[in-house]
Order: C-alpha cells, then sequence, then structure tokens
C-alpha cells in the first residue's frame, strides 16, 4: 500500500464520519436561529471569547471575567450612546443637576426584580454603597468622584466631592444588583453569581461551557417592547480566523468582528439580509513622550504631524474602512455637533512636507543628506505597540516609512500587551500607538487624556495620559467643562479643548479606530446603522442592552 | 540495581531542576496578569482607566509578596498537590481547569500518535524492504510531502475546506455549542465529529518522521549478516522482513514512541488554537497570554512530569529490549 491510497482511504473515512453527522454539525449556530413563534424567536449573538469554553460568572462588577449576557440581565439607570452621549432610560426616568455637585436622579416606579420582589430606590444606594465598601468592585471609579448617596421617595441624590457633569454618565451605567440577595453575599469580589436575579429584560436559562442562553423576563418593565424570546451567545473560537469563517456561514444575527472586504465576505452571501456598519469608535493616535526631547517640543510634534499621510496610513490599517482622524480629537461623524466650526478643515491635518520640515526648523531640526538632524545628531524615535494589535502594526509600518523619507530613524517594538501595558504606562518609551477616546463625551475622552493629575512622574505607572501632558490652561478649560450645566457653556469649553488639541499635539492622532458591527435582518430589524446611529454596535457593553431593547421582529 | 538507583536519582535532580524552572521561566515575562487582562479589554477598544486597573487588581489578587516566600508558598503546594486558583478561571481551581481539559488532550494527541506510529511504521517497513524501487520512492516522496507541511497550515486549509467550503465537519470546538459533556453516545459520536479535523492534522504531519525512522533503520538492518543468512536459508520474505530485520530496526523507534507519549500531555498548541480545541495546549495558549502563573505553572509540571516518567520507564525497560544496554551499564 502506497501513501495515495492511505490518502484515499482516509478521505473515504472522513466523508463516511460526515456522512453520519452532517446534522449534527450543521444545526449547532444556525438552527437555534429559526424559531417560527409569532412572539419573536431567537436572537443568536456572536459571544464571548470562549478560549475554547467559557466560566460561568454573571458578576456586573468584574469587567475582565463577567459575560457578555450580564448586560441584558442587570439594567443600568439609564444607557448612554458611546456615538454621542445620548441617554436611554431604564430603571430612572431621567435625571439633572440641581447644582454643579447635586446630582438627582429619579427612579421608575413599578420594575420588579426577576425574582418577584419590588425593585426601590434602596436597592439604588444599596448597590452604590456596595462600591464603597468594596473598592474592587468600583471599576469605574465612582467613589473617586461622589462623597454620598442617598435616597427619598423616588429620587437618589448623589452628592459630587468636586464638580464632574460628564460623570452622570459613568454612574447611570452602573449595573444595580438587588439588596435581598447582594447583602447576604459574603464575598462579592470572588462571587460568580451563577443565578443572577436582576431587572433587565432577560434571564439566565440554561449555561453550557460552549455556550448560553438568555429567556425573555416575563416580569420586566417594559416586556411587551421587548422582540426576541430568547438569546444565545455561542461561545467565540481562539482562532481569529475561525471566528471569521463562522460570521461569513451566516451563524449569528450580530456579531462583532473584523472582516477584510466585507461585501465580498459577508454581504454578498446573502444580500437580501445581511449589512454591516462600521462606524468610528474611537481614535487610534501615535503618543510621543512628553518627558523627552525632541518630543516635548511642540514644534516637533507639528512636525511629525505634517509628515504624515494619514489617508495612507488608515488605508493600510484597516481597508480604508476608517477615515484620517481630526486632529480636535472630536470623532466625526458621531460628535459632529461638538465641533468647532472655526477649526480649519475639521481639525484633519494633511500632508505637507514643506510645512513639516519649516516646524521641524523651528524646532531645531533641518535635513541634512537625507537625516533630519538636530542638536543631538539624527532624530529617532522607537514606537512601541501591542504585538497581537495588526491593524496597529500596519499602521507603525507606514509610518516608521513615511518618517523614514524624512530622515528620522525609527525603530518598532511589538512586545505582547502586558509588556506594551507596563512600557507605556511607566513613561519609558520613545513613542507609542494607542488609543484615544471612544467614550463618546468629549470631557471624559479629553480628561482621561490630558489631565494632568494623571500625569504620574517616569516609573511609576499610568494608565491614562501616560505620554504626561501637563498644560494649565487645558486643566482649566477641563474644570470648566466638568462644571458647565448648561448647553452653550458646556460648547465653549469643549471648543477651547479642541483648539488647545489641535495647536498643542499631546497626541499625533491619526485615524478612527472601527467599530465592526455585523448584523443579518433576517430575524429581526432596527439594528444601529449610518441613518439611524443610536449607538456603536459593540455587543460587549450596555450598547448590547441598547441595541437589543430596540430590535423588532422581522 | 545500580542502574535502577542511578536513574531514580537523576529523576528526582531532574525534577527538582524542572520544578524551579516552571517556577522561573513565567515569571521572566515582562508585563503582569492585570494588564494582560486589561489588554484584552482594550483590544476590543474599551477605554481603560486608572480606576479599573485598581479595581481588577484587586480581584485578581496578583501577589504582592515577595519572590523567595512566592517560591515556598510554590513549593509547598506541589508537595500537597494544591496549585491554588487560576487567575484566568477565578472561579474554579487550577486542578479542576486542567482536569476538564486533559482527557480531550490525551485522547486525541494519544490516539493519533499510537495511530501515526502504527501506519508511519509499516509503511517504513514497507518501503525500507523494497529499497530503492517504485514503492519505495512513492513512499517516501509522499512523507516528504506530507512532513513538509506546517501543522497550522495544513489545519487551516482543512479547516477552509472540509469545514467551511464542503460544511462535512464542524469549524471549532470539541462538541457542539450548548451542550455538556457527559458520557451518551450521541455526546461521544459528537465529539468523535469534532475531533476527525484536528486528528487529520495531527497524523498526517507527523506520520513521515515514523515513516523515514523506520526505513532508514530497516535498510542499515537489511545489510546485516544474519538478514543475508536468513535469506540463504531460504526463509519466506515476509519472515526475514518482519521477524528478522524490522524487529531489530524497531528498537530505536520504540524509544522515540516513549517520548512522544510523554509529550502527548503537552498536547499540541497549534492545531488544538486552530480548532478551538478544550485541550491543554489551548489552555496553555491562554494561560501564558493572560501572565496566568498559577495555571500556567501547574501545566508546565504536568508537563515535565509526564515527559520525565515517560523518559524514566524507557530507561527501565530499554534493556529489556536491549540486551546490549544492560552489559553496558
Amino acid at each position: 500500500m502506497n501513501l495515495r491510497s492511505l490518502a484515499a482511504c482516509a478521505c473515504a473515512a472522513a466523508l463516511l464520519a460526515a456522512g453520519a453527522s452532517a446534522c449534527s454539525s450543521h444545526s449547532a449556530g444556525t438552527g437555534t436561529s429559526t424559531s417560527t413563534s409569532s412572539e419573536g424567536g431567537t436572537l443568536t449573538i456572536q459571544g464571548d471569547s470562549g478560549n475554547p469554553t467559557l466560566v460561568e460568572n454573571f458578576n456586573p462588577f468584574q469587567p475582565s471575567t463577567e459575560l457578555h449576557g450580564t448586560y441584558l440581565i442587570y439594567a443600568p439607570l439609564e444607557t448612554v450612546s458611546s456615538i454621542n452621549g445620548s441617554y436611554t432610560p431604564f430603571l430612572a426616568t431621567g435625571y439633572k443637576f440641581t447644582s454643579p455637585t447635586t446630582l438627582v436622579y429619579t427612579i421608575r416606579s413599578g420594575v420588579k426584580w426577576s425574582d418577584g420582589t419590588a425593585f426601590t430606590p434602596a436597592d439604588v444606594v444599596f448597590t452604590f454603597n456596595l462600591l464603597k465598601k468594596y473598592a474592587a468592585l468600583d471599576a469605574n471609579g465612582v467613589w473617586s468622584q461622589i462623597s454620598a448617596v442617598s435616597a427619598s421617595g423616588n429620587d437618589v441624590t448623589f452628592t459630587f466631592k468636586a464638580p464632574n457633569v460628564p460623570f452622570a454618565a459613568t454612574i447611570a451605567q452602573t449595573p444595580i444588583v438587588p439588596e435581598h440577595v447582594w447583602s447576604s453575599i459574603s464575598n462579592p469580589v470572588t462571587f460568580t453569581n451563577t443565578h443572577p436575579v436582576g431587572t433587565g429584560p432577560y434571564t439566565l436559562k440554561t449555561f453550557a461551557p460552549t455556550q448560553y442562553t438568555l429567556t425573555k423576563n416575563a416580569l420586566y418593565w417594559d416586556a411587551s417592547k421587548i422582540a426576541p424570546t430568547s438569546v444565545v451567545f455561542p461561545a467565540q473560537a481562539t482562532s481569529q480566523s475561525t471566528n471569521q469563517l463562522e460570521v461569513s456561514e451566516g451563524q449569528f444575527d450580530w456579531s462583532y468582528t473584523y472582516l477584510p472586504d466585507v461585501k465580498a465576505t459577508y454581504v454578498d452571501r446573502d444580500p437580501s439580509t445581511n449589512q454591516y456598519w462600521f462606524p468610528p469608535g474611537g481614535t487610534i493616535g501615535l503618543f510621543l513622550n512628553l518627558t523627552q526631547a525632541p518630543y516635548n517640543n511642540v514644534n516637533f510634534r507639528q512636525g511629525i504631524s505634517l509628515a504624515l499621510n494619514r489617508a495612507t496610513i488608515a488605508q493600510k490599517a484597516v481597508n480604508g474602512y476608517m477615515k484620517p482622524a481630526s486632529t480636535s480629537g472630536i470623532i466625526l461623524p458621531n460628535e459632529q455637533q461638538w465641533l468647532d466650526p472655526s477649526l480649519p478643515g475639521q481639525g484633519v491635518v494633511s500632508q505637507n512636507h514643506g510645512a513639516a520640515m519649516a516646524a521641524f526648523a523651528r524646532a531645531g531640526y533641518t535635513s541634512q543628506g537625507g537625516k533630519l538632524m538636530g542638536p543631538n545628531g539624527q532624530a529617532t524615535m522607537t514606537i512601541v505597540l501591542p504585538n497581537s494589535f495588526t491593524d496597529w502594526a500596519a499602521a507603525a509600518t507606514e509610518i516608521s516609512s513615511e518618517l523614514g523619507q524624512i530622515g528620522i530613524k525609527v525603530n518598532l517594538d511589538e512586545p505582547q500587551y502586558a509588556q506594551y501595558a507596563q512600557t507605556t504606562q511607566a513613561g519609558t518609551f520613545n513613542a507609542a500607538i494607542g488609543g484615544f477616546g471612544g467614550t463618546g463625551i468629549p470631557f471624559n475622552d479629553y480628561n482621561l487624556t490630558l489631565n494632568s493629575a494623571y500625569a504620574a512622574p517616569v516609573h511609576t505607572p499610568t494608565v491614562n495620559n501616560f505620554e504626561r501632558f501637563n498644560n494649565a490652561g487645558v486643566n482649566r478649560a477641563l474644570a470648566t467643562l466638568a462644571a458647565a450645566t448648561n448647553p452653550s457653556a458646556q460648547q465653549q469649553a469643549t471648543d477651547r479643548l479642541e483648539t488647545m488639541m489641535y495647536q498643542t499635539v499631546p497626541v499625533v492622532l491619526l485615524y478612527y479606530g472601527g467599530s465592526w458591527g455585523l448584523f443579518s435582518t433576517k430575524h429581526f430589524t432596527g439594528w444601529p446603522s449610518a441613518s439611524d446611529p443610536y449607538t456603536l454596535p459593540t455587543n460587549y457593553n450596555y450598547s448590547l442592552l441598547t441595541v437589543v431593547t430596540h430590535l423588532v421582529k422581522a | 540495581m545500580r542502574y535502577i538507583l542511578r536513574k531514580v536519582t537523576l529523576f528526582i535532580v531532574t525534577l527538582w531542576a524542572a520544578i524551579t524552572l516552571n517556577f522561573i521561566l513565567p515569571r521572566l515575562m515582562p508585563g503582569s496578569p492585570v494588564d494582560a487582562a486589561l489588554g484584552k479589554l482594550a483590544s476590543a477598544g474599551v477605554p481603560i482607566t486608572n480606576a479599573e486597573k485598581a479595581a481588577v487588581e484587586a480581584q485578581l489578587g496578583a501577589p504582592h509578596t515577595s519572590i523567595f516566600v512566592q517560591y515556598g508558598d510554590y513549593l509547598r503546594n506541589i508537595a500537597t498537590l494544591r496549585f491554588g486558583t487560576s487567575f484566568s478561571f477565578p472561579s474554579q481551581t487550577v486542578a479542576l481547569t486542567i482536569g476538564k481539559a486533559l482527557p480531550w488532550t490525551v485522547v486525541l494527541v494519544g490516539a493519533t500518535t499510537v495511530f501515526a506510529f502504527v501506519i508511519g511504521t509499516l509503511l517504513g517497513v514497507y518501503a525500507g524492504w523494497h529499497r530503492g524501487r517504485f514503492a519505495d520512492s512513492s513512499v517516501t516522496i509522499g512523507a516528504t510531502f506530507f512532513g513538509a507541511f506546517p501543522p497550522f497550515w495544513l489545519g487551516l486549509l482543512l479547516l477552509y475546506w472540509l469545514a467551511f467550503k464542503f460544511g462535512w465537519f464542524p469549524l471549532k470546538g470539541g462538541y457542539s455549542p450548548g451542550t455538556t459533556p457527559n458520557w451518551s453516545l450521541s455526546f461521544l459520536g459528537d465529539a468523535l465529529d469534532h475531533s476527525v479535523l484536528p486528528a487529520l492534522t495531527l497524523a498526517i504531519t507527523t506520520l513521515s518522521g515514523w515513516v523515514f525512522g523506520m526505513r532508514n533503520n530497516m535498510i542499515n538492518t537489511l545489510g546485516e549478516d544474519y538478514v543475508t543468512f536468513a535469506e540463504a536459508n531460504g526463509l519466506r520474505s515476509r519472515t526475514v522482513a518482519l521477524l528478522y530485520a524490522a524487529r531489530n530496526a524497531l528498537l530505536p523507534n520504540v524509544t522515540a514512541f516513549g517520548l512522544m507519549l510523554g509529550a502527548v500531555v503537552g498536547g499540541s498548541v497549534l492545531v488544538e488554537g486552530i480548532y478551538s480545541y478544550p485541550g491543554v495546549g489551548n489552555l496553555l495558549y491562554l494561560a501564558v497570554t493572560n501572565h496566568d502563573y498559577p495555571l500556567m505553572q501547574a501545566l508546565l509540571l504536568v508537563f515535565t512530569l509526564s515527559m520525565l516518567v515517560a523518559i524514566f520507564v524507557v530507561d527501565l525497560l530499554y534493556p529489556r529490549l536491549d540486551p546490549r544496554v544492560r552489559s553496558a551499564t
């Protein structure tokens, strides 16, 4: 027997095995979403990363291990769109600032927990006090901003330590847990909550290591508006290529995956139902270490900004799905209403070698024999980025070649994410690719990146403002924006921050980071889209709750 | 007896060295488990804050004690077979996590290794007996061709064509989504169906090693005087090939097979990764990306232990298979 006939044998065996089990292997993903009940049917969402199996955890305060379904089980006061910061009410009917440090939420009455107990403002107060008692649960730093929470009638009042009006969005999106269940849990920090009791539109039905299913909560306060009777979350594969194949195969009603050539790989496979929406969800930029020369020289940073062709970088990084970013820090078109109209070209900087060389000259750098020479010899830069972020790697390669053309010696350093985090947080890098913004609220975006309160000394780690920007004018503008309760004052302060961002280039913003929403209208419609951009198509945060409650049966 | 005593001493010293290396190696990786956990959020585009880092740090309970205290705890835990809680699966013990993954790998990789060894060795005998003829060259060329496939590439190829294009096999996993492992016939069938592609990938890429090893040993052995003598006595050629030549040629392959069985427990990170197979290879990948020291340590311990035991057993068995080793020591 030679190898050819052996191969034939193997193929025959394979065929037999496939024939015997074709049904079982195919019904896995798609069969679940073919319910014909008039009430709504099953919604299949590409779920959590399985690695390759899931561990049951519905503790809504564990951002790194909780399962995405948690967002449908525990409703917050309101959800906040990461597109433009607009609110959708859930457990609250609305809020108002009675002073810049006093926030009053009006709680919805008639809401029940999924075990039948009535939901009350006391549960809201209990939840926030739980975060105070267990700082490990307070992942959003609520108690770094507020000093007290109390209930009176249907109102819950939050007292701030200092004015922070935009922080209402963080309070709004805190998951609320039932006092009658959580008060008797001995250690809520390690609690994995396998029998979740919530106020959200769904409850946990079944959990298996590769898939979990939620079923509609009949006691939900707005149950008649909820279309899908159940929501299935199959675990994602370890390998990204398998995930892409599953999406392409049409196993999901909603998935969140980057696909190259999305028209051919997704839309064309079922043009009548398959659609995608890839809005910008943040800004990718080149972060220069502002504690090191020459990067601490604003002219040098302007030179870098002018030397780069953002359209080419975006093309190489994300297949041209995303546009060059406005260097104002405003994400377009999502936050168009906040853009300062006086910024030239909406703040998008075009490549201009002449202007770049002029800026470098002001910083003391001139081109000599094809090299950009300064007081200490040729300008050099090592750009650090995580090796698993392939779009950033493509962008960095293009940046390196473009800066090389004007005579800067660029090295790329691509370690694992954890090492990248260590280097950037410690402030021991030259330059890093990083993300800016994406909260949908300009104040939060600017504050996290520019507030000098975060700019720890080099070697003291900080996640935010790791480029260590320190500008008294920007700090003042941030404080003004934080305290502004009326729209015109907010606009004015935001305009000031946009201009400062545009002029002082604390971060060389490059292109928008995409949000990769892929939808099928076979079973449900009402997905967010360019014409109805009510939130980002992300299925791993409270956008999930906003979207699922928007759906209607197809 | 002295032979066995020496091997036992060597085993214990090697074990200690391996255990210590298992402790040191994961900690040489730059970055912390907290950063790795936040990296998963960051890669999805979630803005990360200092508050979030502090919360995740507190939840993971990342070690703050000195490295020597950690080493002492580690040795004590190994002695009492307690491996603690992993950062990736905080709700279950490391032992349980590994216990769930190990059977999948042992069955898949074990069965494939035995299969590849038997088929590969038989093909090697066949090619060696017919050396220089068409049968030999077709086996050799075929084995070279398939042996040259990198496992991950062959895996992707099979996945794309057999699972995605033709839909004969499931795309991922060890069993269908929504089912929980049990001993029912339908589940076993489902698991078998899911194991075909990874098994095929592993078998095709490991087969050629056995073919070459056996063929070359055969050709050497066939040149020995006792084979010529057997042929001269007019024994049937099959008897000569199997009982005289192959039996002697098999010895080096048996050693290699013992070592391969020891490595079975280590699984195959790449192939398990491509098929999202719920085995230890995938678990190791996860542990490394999450900087999950407790899980990594326990996995490396299991790998080294099974490898050391395999070497030890082969060492002990070898004098029985080959009397020449006994006299040499």
